[in-house]
């Protein structure tokens, strides 16, 4: 057993017989252990869906979903899935939070191992000073590392992110980037992970498998990162390899965003107003354009 | 200075906890920030208000005397203010009182002079009223005499005048009807036509003299607000005379210590002339010390029979309020968070729900009185009344059935704000925190106390809040119906009571109970505060 998670044709399908939408369709990945997966889509393609499937809140309507070679059957600990909107419990401080999960994996946890634990993982997530604030009292990315804690303290063998870092601005977002491939690189596990972002990842996955436009999303052909870690955010921009990736999966992305435009037209009649593309001609050049002259500079990507 | 800095933010979160906030300007204003901002703001919170409760007052006290009730006109705000006074005089002195009847030795002496020499000044005070109350009633008397005089020769000549006249008038008709042509239709009905006239002539004197009358009687029963005045006075002294009389003799022969010592006095006595007796003579000696022994037994356990004082009453009514709504929230909170859990369930009791709602307390309170005196039919020696009578704090407040009737009429109306408030919370639980108790794979009753709970408590108390305040409501309409003892029952006895200031004492209720019901509100507030979590409580 190679693969720790494994979809095998599975859909997942919405509504009534008779008007029945497929949201995904015939998905197939593999996800090896300590392995990091990236899943790229646009909003709406059903990325959460997918993540809801592999944790094992959310049932494939056909196929399967294994993990360890068993098809997940209800969500649980081991899967720790982290969750987009945080879903913080907002009457408990970070750290009860954190403590609530730590007892639900060990209920015969003693408290001070459970205290000592819990400080553990928030002072991971570099919380140790908010550690008895409510979450309201949190900014967005403060509770995004919360909640990455309390995901954490599970100690679960895949690690699921979905959109952990898509509600942030971006000096906060570079900064968990960082935090996430540090405590996965330290601490090796298996993480899945959903992004709406190239760069990110680029950065940070092995992976990066496409998920292509709803209804009836499925996932393309995989683009494997072939680049040495740990990589600096610094000088990944001039990387070629970096570029390479990047615009071929933009490239890919926008070609999927087109299509699914022509597929809508195909659906339902639209007046004939047509709506304007905002998008660049062509996204490519852009990075060619890049000047190699600003190599030394600190510019944060 | 830092700690007087951390004083005012204490204060102020206080203040804004418990939803005072007219008083945060002024916090703000003693701290000297913003002045000018916060005197504005205490213009509208504080000042607004105060004017709106003058204009108010001044409203009622102009228009209460346009208004006629049975029982005289509407009391303004300072017979309501005396009315008010009159009642808490009342329960002051039973407790003076209840006082007198324990006090022994040197005290209950002092107290005892006291009372005596505070009677003589009483005294000359009721002789006084007396007198006056008669002056007032005398001049008032020759004032409407002056005025009802002239009405009345006026009535008496007009009564004697029509009296003559209608005699006249009948003797003439009589007269006439001797020379009717018989068989002549035109003179008969011309001789009919002249007795209705005549018939119509006597109604009309009628009325005139009745209404003569009426003006007379209205005159006769005018009250003079001199003698009510006066009246008012008399009875302030009487009534204290009254009350001197009643505790000189609760210091002196009534007195507990007084009696247990007359009475074991008579035992030793009798118990000396017991040991020289002999025959039947011994027997019924022996008998009558056996007899005085029990008797002071029971003096030396008892206590003054003190009547129910507005302040029992209201601290019985709180009392009542927080049973009923006690039994209210244990039956509405489970079956709430049952009804938020499963749709089925919701569905079987939604039948329920809606049928029970909307019963008024009136037919709930005689079901309940019904029942709980069925189970409780001698609540004198029912052990389970008994054990509550003998417990330390709520012991003092008696609870008999028409109490239990009164809490469970206001359980059974109140309970269910709470339970469509729980039902709500529960079932509007966030999705994504059910995905974190599925995620943590938490157990049936860890994911109720440790998620839904806890997510539902806003809602819950949202539904407490509302739940107190229909029960304060019901609870003074059960108990006036229930006769138990409290703020209900008072309102009750003034409206049979019928005195000159039973409509006053009522109005006293009114403000009594509105004030009550608003410290409970605000209590609830605070609660309900505590477990928000997110967002503000409307106040």
């Amino acid at each position: 057993m190679d693969d720790i998670l494994q979809i095998n044709n599975a859909s997942v399908s919405f509504g009534p017989p008779s008007n029945r939408t497929d949201v995904l369709k015939d998905l197939q990945l593999n996800v090896k252990e300590n392995e990091f997966v990236a899943v790229i889509g646009f909003s709406g393609a059903g990325k959460s869906t997918l993540m809801n499937m592999l944790s094992g809140l959310q049932q494939p309507s056909t196929g399967e979903v294994l993990f360890k070679g068993q098809p997940i059957k209800a969500p649980g600990p081991d899967l720790g899935i982290m969750f987009q909107n945080y879903s913080l419990l907002p009457w408990l401080s970070v750290l009860d939070n954190v403590k609530l999960a730590i007892h639900a994996v060990e209920p015969r946890i003693s408290k001070s191992d459970c205290d000592e634990k819990a400080h553990h993982y928030v002072k991971m997530v570099k919380l140790d000073h908010a550690f008895d604030k409510k979450p309201q009292e949190l900014s967005g990315g403060m509770r995004q590392r919360a909640s990455l804690a309390r995901t954490l303290s599970l100690d679960p063998e895949v690690l699921l992110l979905d959109e952990p870092l898509s509600a942030l601005d971006a000096l906060t977002r570079s900064e968990l980037q960082d935090q996430i491939l540090n405590i996965w690189e330290t601490d090796k596990r298996t993480v899945v992970m959903i992004t709406n972002d190239v760069d990110e990842a680029v950065l940070m996955a092995d992976r990066i498998v496409p998920l292509t436009m709803g209804p009836a999303a499925t996932l393309a052909e995989e683009f494997e990162v072939n680049m040495a870690r740990p990589r600096d955010r610094h000088t990944l921009n001039d990387h070629p390899e970096f570029m390479r990736l990047k615009s071929e999966i933009t490239q890919f992305m926008m070609g999927l965003n087109k299509e699914s435009k022509n597929l809508a037209a195909d659906i339902i009649p639209m007046p004939k107003v047509q709506p304007k593309n905002f998008a660049p001609p062509v996204m490519a050049p852009t990075f060619k354009q890049n000047p190699v002259s600003r190599k030394g500079s600190n510019n944060v990507a | 200075m830092k700690l007087l800095l951390q004083l005012k933010y204490s204060l102020l979160k206080v203040i804004d906890l418990s939803g005072l906030t007219f008083l945060a300007p002024i916090v703000r204003l003693c701290y000297g920030e913003e002045p000018k901002v916060q005197l504005q703001k205490i213009g509208q919170w504080v000042l607004v208000p105060i004017v709106g409760i003058i204009a108010f007052l001044l409203l009622w006290h102009i228009t209460s005397g346009q208004i006629q009730t049975k029982s005289g006109t509407l009391p303004n705000p300072i017979e309501t203010w005396q009315g008010y006074n009159a009642i808490d005089t009342q329960a002051v002195r039973e407790n003076e009182k209840m006082q007198s009847y324990e006090l022994v030795g040197e005290e209950r002496a002092a107290m005892l002079a006291d009372a005596e020499a505070r009677l003589v000044g009483v005294k000359t005070r009721v002789t006084d009223t007396n007198a006056a109350v008669a002056e007032a009633k005398d001049a008032v008397d020759s004032k409407i005499k002056g005025l009802i005089e002239p009405l009345d020769t006026k009535y008496q000549a007009l009564k004697a005048e029509y009296k003559v006249a209608a005699t006249a008038r009948k003797d003439q008709l009589i007269a006439d009807a001797d020379s009717l042509e018989a068989g002549n239709v035109a003179v008969y009905n011309a001789y009919l036509g002249k007795v209705k006239a005549a018939e119509l002539q006597t109604l009309a004197e009628k009325e005139e003299l009745s209404v003569l009358k009426k003006e007379i009687d209205k005159l006769r029963d005018t009250k003079a607000s001199e003698v009510a005045k006066a009246l008012r006075m008399q009875t302030f002294a009487a009534e204290e005379e009254q009350f001197l009389n009643k505790q000189i003799e609760l210091l002196s022969d009534r007195n507990k210590a007084v009696q247990v010592e007359s009475a074991s006095g008579k035992i030793s006595e009798y118990s000396t002339e017991f040991v020289s007796l002999a025959g039947k003579d011994a027997y019924n000696k022996a008998r009558s010390i056996a007899k005085a022994e029990q008797r002071l037994v029971k003096m030396e356990a008892s206590s003054y029979a003190k009547p129910a004082t507005i302040w029992y009453q209201v601290r019985r009514s709180i009392f009542c309020v927080f049973t009923g709504f006690l039994i209210g929230t244990a039956i509405a909170v489970p079956i709430g968070i049952l009804c938020g859990l499963n749709s089925t369930f919701m569905a079987a009791m939604t039948p329920f729900i809606a049928i029970f709602k909307p019963v008024s307390p009136i037919v709930w309170l005689p079901i309940a009185l019904i029942i709980v005196s069925g189970l409780i039919p001698d609540p004198d020696n029912n052990p389970l009344m008994q054990f509550l009578w003998d417990l330390p704090l709520i012991g003092e407040y008696k609870i008999n059935p028409a109490f239990i009737a009164s809490a469970v009429t206001v359980a059974l109306c109140s309970l269910w704000a709470t339970l469509a408030n729980t039902a709500l919370g529960v079932a509007s639980i966030d999705k994504d925190h059910m995905n974190v108790a599925r995620v943590l794979k938490l157990g049936f009753f860890a994911r109720l106390f440790k998620i839904v709970i806890p997510s539902a408590l806003p809602l819950i108390f949202a539904g407490l809040r509302i739940s107190l305040g229909v029960g304060w409501m019901v609870l003074i309409a059960a108990e006036l119906l229930s006769s138990s003892e409290g703020i209900g029952k008072f309102v009750w006895d003034q409206f049979n009571n019928g005195a000159s200031d039973s409509l006053a004492k009522m109005m006293v209720v009114v403000f009594l109970v509105g004030i009550i019901g608003l410290i409970l509100d605000r209590i609830m507030i605070v609660f309900q505060r505590m477990v928000t979590f997110d967002g503000a409580v409307s106040v």
